[in-house]
């Protein structure tokens, strides 16, 4: 075989789709062919060297500038949420006014945390009873040993229902529709969440679930164990301690607003949940109830 | 319970599992929103990543991402599942990619693409000796030099050789992103190799090397050279 013969398929000598004979033949000129030789170890040095190629990193703004692209050249724009959503402390002032929503939690074999803030609503007199909504999470195990979590819902009468997400690195975005559908008395419905959570970074999911004219907030702890006692130094207004608290103990806390949020002080070493949080609510004139698995802290 | 990759009604209640991109798609046509969204979280690094690799450049690169989302917001209610989504987005930011060069080359004056094999080829930089050649340093260099190198071929063989030997798609995956017969693909794809290899040729010595001495790497790629050997074999 001649040289040129050779460089010209040694492309397919590394892909392996040579036939064999002509395998053979090359082989045997590569073992004498010094200069062959050499362009072969380039030609593999170069599938090697694309093989190799890093990944590529995009910048961390990448999503918001696909998305508003997308909506400046379309009529895709956020989803507004119908009338005004619930929004966590802001809407403190209003809820002298509401009342308390159900708050569901499941706590047995395979359930791992849930917890939630109870929305208030006016009281409607059209209404013969008053809206109960629950919300919680559940971890399924698969027959891999995957451990999927599912977002349960329940309601004490025919509504419709709606759930939205807001993106742990957007707190301040408008939050999108996750699921929507209608809830029937006393059924769950199972909403799965791996896809969602397969992208959330973050320690603790905020998911706003709302119902007619009631909406809640729903702090939702993934992937990481319960802990029993932890050391904790914090500073902060009492709604966000409480979710400080509830994602690193990966336990349920309601909080019922009062008409004011007081900036509260922690420093506590190796304290269990009830420790903690009878440390913080010192001097803030809230009362703190243990129902089962659930802590619910009772504004002043 | 309901933890299947499909949609599903469950005591007259709508249940929707976001995990497949079918479902994503069917929910989309029925204007849920965030299906979308989903869609563009799941695929916007694979879209970034090959972007980046056609343009070497990352504001190009997070163009001809979000111009290539636009269009599938566009076009997704006709997507009829025939062939795989992320295949189908290949195709669009290929698409986008050459609609990019084309608008560059108008405003810039400048001639769309650099000489093919037969004619003579821009010359890479003379390498730079100071650089130091052991471990990470080589494969960087390696790559470096590669993506350098890559920016020269021509659009269609800049493609090619990113989604095989980068990307790592099969032969018949390239064939549907190109719209091109599987002989076609093939003898272009060795067509753009060999160009590459010209343009190398002034950093033989940095491909000769028969290993990366300080790292793992060495292992990697020949796995990713059995894998793409494999790729061959199944195209075959």
């Amino acid at each position: 075989m001649r040289c040129e013969q050779v460089k010209s398929v040694l492309n397919e000598l590394i892909e392996g789709t040579l036939s064999e004979p002509m395998r053979q033949q090359v082989q045997r000129h590569l073992e004498l062919c010094g200069e062959c030789q050499r362009e072969f170890r380039l030609m593999q040095g170069i599938w090697r060297g694309l093989s190799a190629m890093p990944e590529v990193v995009p910048p961390a703004d990448l999503h918001a500038r696909i998305m508003t692209h997308v909506r400046a050249n379309t009529r895709l724009r956020e989803a507004q949420p119908r009338g005004g959503l619930f929004r966590w402390f802001g809407a403190a002032a209003a809820a002298a006014t509401l009342f308390l929503m159900g708050f569901f939690v499941a706590q047995s074999d395979g359930v791992q945390a849930a917890f939630g803030f109870g929305g208030k609503r006016k009281p409607t007199p059209e209404l013969a009873q008053p809206v109960r909504a629950g919300i919680f999470v559940e971890y399924r195990t698969t027959s891999n040993g995957a451990r999927l979590p599912v977002l349960l819902a329940r309601m004490n009468r025919e509504m419709q229902a709606e759930l939205r997400y807001t993106p742990p690195e957007q707190p301040n975005a408008t939050p999108v529709l996750l699921w929507q559908g209608t809830l029937q008395a006393g059924r769950t419905v199972e909403i799965p969440l791996q896809t969602l959570l397969q992208s959330v970074q973050g320690r603790v999911v905020t998911l706003h679930w709302r119902s007619e004219t009631q909406s809640s907030l729903l702090f939702m702890p993934v992937g990481y164990p319960r802990a029993k006692v932890a050391s904790v130094r914090l500073q902060a207004k009492l709604g966000d301690a409480l979710r400080q608290l509830a994602s690193l103990y990966q336990a349920p806390i309601e909080y019922a607003a009062g008409c004011s949020e007081p900036l509260v002080v922690l420093d506590v070493q190796e304290a269990t949940l009830e420790e903690a949080l009878r440390q913080l609510l010192v001097g803030t004139g809230c009362t703190l109830v243990r129902e089962g698995e659930l802590w619910r802290v009772i504004g002043p | 319970m309901h933890t299947g990759a499909h949609a599903g009604t469950r005591e007259g209640m709508h249940i929707y599992d976001y995990s497949t991109d079918a479902v994503l798609i069917e929910r989309f046509k029925e204007g849920d929103e965030f299906a979308f969204d989903l869609l563009v979280r799941r695929y916007e690094q694979k879209v970034y990543q090959l972007a980046y690799r056609l343009t070497n450049n990352p504001d190009d690169a997070a163009d001809i991402t979000a111009e290539a989302f636009l269009r599938m917001y566009n076009s997704l209610k006709r997507f009829r599942g025939e062939a795989q989504l992320s295949t189908w987005l290949y195709r669009v930011v290929s698409n986008v990619f050459f609609d990019f060069r084309k608008r560059e080359a108008r405003h810039q004056h400048l001639p769309l693409e650099v000489p093919d094999e037969d004619e003579e080829l821009v010359e890479l930089p003379v390498p730079d000796e100071s650089v130091d050649i052991l471990g990470h340093a080589l494969q960087a260099e390696q790559s470096r030099v590669l993506m350098e190198a890559i920016q020269k071929l021509p659009e269609y063989q800049r493609v090619m050789v990113i989604l095989f030997h980068i990307e790592e798609r099969p032969y018949e995956e390239i064939a549907q992103i190109m719209n091109l017969p599987l002989g076609t693909v093939k003898s272009r794809l060795n067509r753009a190799r060999n160009a590459l290899r010209q343009l190398l040729e002034p950093y033989r010595e940095l491909f000769e090397a028969e290993s990366c001495p300080t790292t793992e790497e060495p292992q990697e790629a020949d796995d990713a050279l059995r894998a793409s050997q494999e790729r061959v074999e199944r195209a075959d």
